[in-house]
C-alpha cells in the first residue's frame, strides 16, 4: 500500500512539474490573452521561425498543427471539434471541399501581396478565380534516374521508360492517378482523359512496361533509389528533392510530353473562428522575403514570383523545379473526378498491378 | 548441465540484439552530419539543436508525458476497482459477460475505438485538445488494467480474506490490508502497460487531438511526408537515454526498499 502511495504522489508532482515547463514554454512564444490563429499544415511544411515572425508582427497566437494527407485533414475538417482558421490542401482537395461547402471565400482586399504570385499559377481549373485558395506550394510528376547507373543515358520523355535496356530498373510510385497519368501522357493524351478507348489504349501500352519495372512502391522510393537499388523512379518533385539531396548522382526531369503539376493551396474551412488573422497570414506569407525563406526550408517550388529574387541562384536557376513557362503550358492539374470515374482509374491501375506479378 | 547454459545465453544474447539493434542504429546515425540514415559521413550534435530549438516539438514531447502519466493513474484506480468488482461477481454467467465486454474493448481496432471517440466528442461538445486525448487514454487502458490485476485476484487464496475477516478486520481494511498489498505487482504491472499503451497510441489518438494539442506519435506521423529529419533520431535518442535513467532509478529504488525490508524484517524474528 506504501509502494502503492509512495508512486502515486511521484507521479502527480511530476506530472506538476512538467505542465509548468509546458505551461512556461507555451508562455515565452506569445504574450497571454492574444487571439488565437489556428493553422492546420502538414508535417513540417513550414519554417517554424515565420510563425514566431508572425505572432510578433501581428500579435496573434498561433496555434499549430500538423496532418499527414489531404483525406485525414478532411475527416477532421467534417467531423468539427476543432475550429482550424487555415488549413493547406492539394489541388483536387480545394475543390471537393468547395462543392461540399467547407471552404469560406478568401477576401483578397486583405490580401494584397496576392499580385506576387506568379500569374502561370492563377485561376487555375480547381479553383477559377481563386476565389477559395491561394497556391503555397506546387510541384510536378517526374523521372527521378541515375545516369551513372544507365551508362551516361539521358531520360527526357515518358517514352524512353519503354526502352529495352532498361530491364528491371524502374520504381513507380504506388498511386493510380499518377501511373495512368503517365501512360496517358506517352501517347500525347491528357492526364484527364477518360476516353474509353485512349483509356484501354494506356492500359496496353502500360502492360508493355512490365519488363522494366522493378516495383511499384510508395514512401520507400525514398530509400531504395539513393541507394542504387534501382536506377529510375518516377515519382513527385517533393521526393525527387529529397532523394537528390542524399545522392547527387540522381537528377530529375520532367517529361517532355507532359506531366501532371500539384498544389498545396492556403485556404480558410468554414467554421474558421478568425478569418481576418488568417487572410492576414496567407498575405503575410506571399511577402517575397517570407516566401523565399520558406522554399529554401522546405525545399518545395514556391509559386511567390516575386520571392525570386531572395531565392539563392542555385535554387532559381534550377530548370527541373523551377521550369520555364514553355515547359509548365504542357503541364497539366488534375480534374477532380467523379466517384466513378475515380474507381475506373483505380480499376485500370488494378489490372495493370496485377499483369505486373 | 553447462552446455545447456552456454546455449541458453547464446540464445537470449540473440534476443537482445535484435531488439536493440534498431534503436542503436538509430541513435548511432543521430549524430550523423549528412543528415540520412545510409551513409556516415560525421560526428554532428546539430540534431540535438534542432530538438531543443524546437519549443513546439518539446511542449508536444511534455504534453505525451503529462497525457500518459495521468490516464495511466487514474485508469489504474478504475482498473482495479473494475478488476474487484469482476473478482466479486458471484454469478458465473454474469462475471463471463463483463470479462468478454473487457474484452471485447481490447481486441476492437484502434481505428474503431477512436473514431467512435471523434463522434461522441463532437456529439456531447467537448472540445477536442487535452481532455478529449486524457479521456480516451483513460477509456482503453482500463481493460489493460482489468486484464493485468484479476489474474494477481485469482491467485489469491480465499482464506486469507477468510482469515482476515476471522480476526475481526473490517471489509476497509481487508481491501487495504490484505487485498490490495497482495495483488500490487498486479496493479503496478497494469500502470507500466497503461503507460506504454499510452504514449504509443497513434489511432485513437489522431482522431482525438485538435486545437493544436499534439502527441509525439501523431506528430511524427504527420512528419513522414517530408522524410523523417535526423532530429526525430535525436529526439528518439533523448527519450530513450531517460527512460533507461528512470528504469535503473526505479530499479535501485525498489532494490533498496527491498533490503531495508527483509532486513527490518529478519530483525524483528
Amino acid at each position: 500500500m506504501k509502494k502503492i502511495s509512495v508512486m502515486l504522489v511521484a507521479v502527480l508532482i511530476l506530472v506538476l512539474v512538467l505542465a509548468f515547463v509546458a505551461a512556461k514554454l507555451t508562455g515565452s512564444t506569445t504574450r497571454a490573452g492574444a487571439k488565437t490563429l489556428t493553422i492546420y499544415n502538414w508535417g513540417d511544411y513550414i519554417d517554424p521561425t515565420l510563425i514566431t515572425k508572425f505572432e510578433k508582427k501581428y500579435g496573434y497566437r498561433v496555434v499549430y498543427q500538423t496532418f499527414d494527407s489531404n483525406e485525414a485533414m478532411l475527416t477532421k475538417i467534417q467531423q468539427g471539434g476543432t475550429s482550424f482558421d487555415l488549413i493547406v490542401p492539394s489541388d483536387y482537395m480545394i475543390s471537393k471541399m468547395r462543392d461540399e461547402h467547407l471552404l469560406l471565400p478568401i477576401n483578397m482586399k486583405n490580401v494584397p501581396n496576392l499580385k506576387n504570385v506568379d500569374s502561370r499559377f492563377m485561376n487555375l481549373s480547381f479553383d477559377p478565380n481563386n476565389r477559395y485558395s491561394v497556391p503555397y506550394f506546387w510541384g510536378t510528376v517526374g523521372i527521378v534516374y541515375n545516369p551513372k547507373m544507365l551508362g551516361g543515358d539521358k531520360i527526357t520523355s515518358w517514352n524512353d521508360l519503354w526502352d529495352k535496356n532498361y530491364k528491371n530498373q524502374i520504381l513507380l510510385v504506388d498511386s493510380a492517378r499518377e501511373i495512368i497519368g503517365m501512360g496517358l501522357n506517352s501517347l500525347h493524351y491528357s492526364v484527364n482523359d477518360t476516353n474509353e478507348k485512349h483509356l484501354d489504349q494506356t492500359l496496353r501500352k502500360l502492360k508493355r512496361l512490365t519488363p522494366n519495372i522493378k516495383a511499384i512502391v510508395g514512401d520507400e522510393n525514398k530509400l531504395l533509389l539513393p541507394r542504387r537499388e534501382a536506377a529510375i523512379g518516377v515519382l513527385w518533385s517533393g521526393d525527387a528533392v529529397e532523394i537528390m539531396d542524399e545522392n547527387p548522382e540522381l537528377t530529375y526531369v520532367i517529361p517532355k510530353e507532359g506531366s501532371n503539376v500539384w498544389f498545396d493551396n492556403m485556404a480558410i474551412p468554414k467554421g474558421a473562428t478568425n478569418k481576418k488573422g488568417a487572410e492576414e497570414f496567407i498575405n503575410f506569407m506571399l511577402d517575397p522575403r517570407n516566401a523565399a525563406k520558406n522554399a529554401e526550408y522546405v525545399g518545395y517550388a514556391t509559386p511567390d514570383k516575386a520571392a525570386m529574387r531572395y531565392l539563392p541562384k542555385k535554387i532559381k536557376n534550377d530548370k527541373r523545379f523551377y521550369p520555364d513557362k514553355k515547359l509548365t503550358d504542357r503541364l497539366e492539374v488534375y480534374d477532380n473526378f467523379s466517384k466513378p470515374m475515380n474507381a475506373k482509374f483505380n480499376e485500370l491501375f488494378l489490372e495493370f498491378k496485377m499483369s505486373h506479378h | 548441465m553447462v552446455k545447456k547454459r552456454t546455449w541458453a545465453s547464446i540464445y537470449l544474447f540473440c534476443v537482445f540484439v535484435v531488439l536493440y539493434l534498431p534503436i542503436f542504429y538509430l541513435m548511432f546515425y543521430s549524430f550523423n552530419k549528412a543528415g540520412t540514415m545510409t551513409h556516415f559521413t560525421g560526428f554532428t550534435l546539430d540534431w540535438y539543436k534542432e530538438v531543443f530549438s524546437d519549443k513546439r516539438l518539446i511542449v508536444i514531447v511534455i504534453d505525451t508525458v503529462i497525457v500518459a502519466l495521468l490516464s495511466s493513474v487514474i485508469s489504474t484506480a478504475l482498473g482495479v476497482v473494475g478488476a474487484l468488482a469482476v473478482y466479486s461477481t458471484k454469478r458465473r454467467s454474469a462475471k463471463n459477460a463483463l470479462l468478454s465486454l473487457n474484452n471485447i474493448l481490447m481486441v476492437s481496432p484502434d481505428v474503431i475505438i477512436g473514431a467512435s471517440f471523434l463522434i461522441l466528442f463532437t456529439l456531447i461538445g467537448i472540445k477536442l485538445g487535452f481532455v478529449s486525448v486524457l479521456l480516451a487514454h483513460i477509456a482503453f487502458s482500463v481493460p489493460i488494467v482489468v486484464l493485468m490485476v484479476l489474474p494477481k485476484l485469482q491467485e489469491m487464496s480465499p482464506t486469507f480474506i477468510d482469515a482476515a475477516r476471522d480476526l475481526g478486520a473490517r471489509r476497509r481494511d481487508v481491501l487495504l490490508k490484505v487485498v490490495l498489498p497482495f495483488i500490487t505487482p498486479g496493479i503496478f504491472a497494469g500502470f507500466f502497460m497503461a503507460l506504454t499503451y499510452s504514449l504509443d497510441d497513434f489511432a485513437v489518438t489522431f482522431f482525438v487531438t485538435g486545437n493544436g494539442f499534439s502527441t509525439l506519435s501523431v506528430e511524427i506521423y504527420s512528419r513522414a511526408r517530408q522524410g523523417i529529419s535526423m532530429s526525430v533520431n535525436a529526439l528518439s535518442t533523448l527519450i530513450f537515454l531517460i527512460t533507461l535513467a528512470i528504469v535503473l532509478v526505479y530499479y535501485f529504488f525498489s532494490n533498496g526498499i527491498g533490503k531495508a525490508k527483509s532486513y527490518s524484517g529478519g530483525r524483528r524474528v
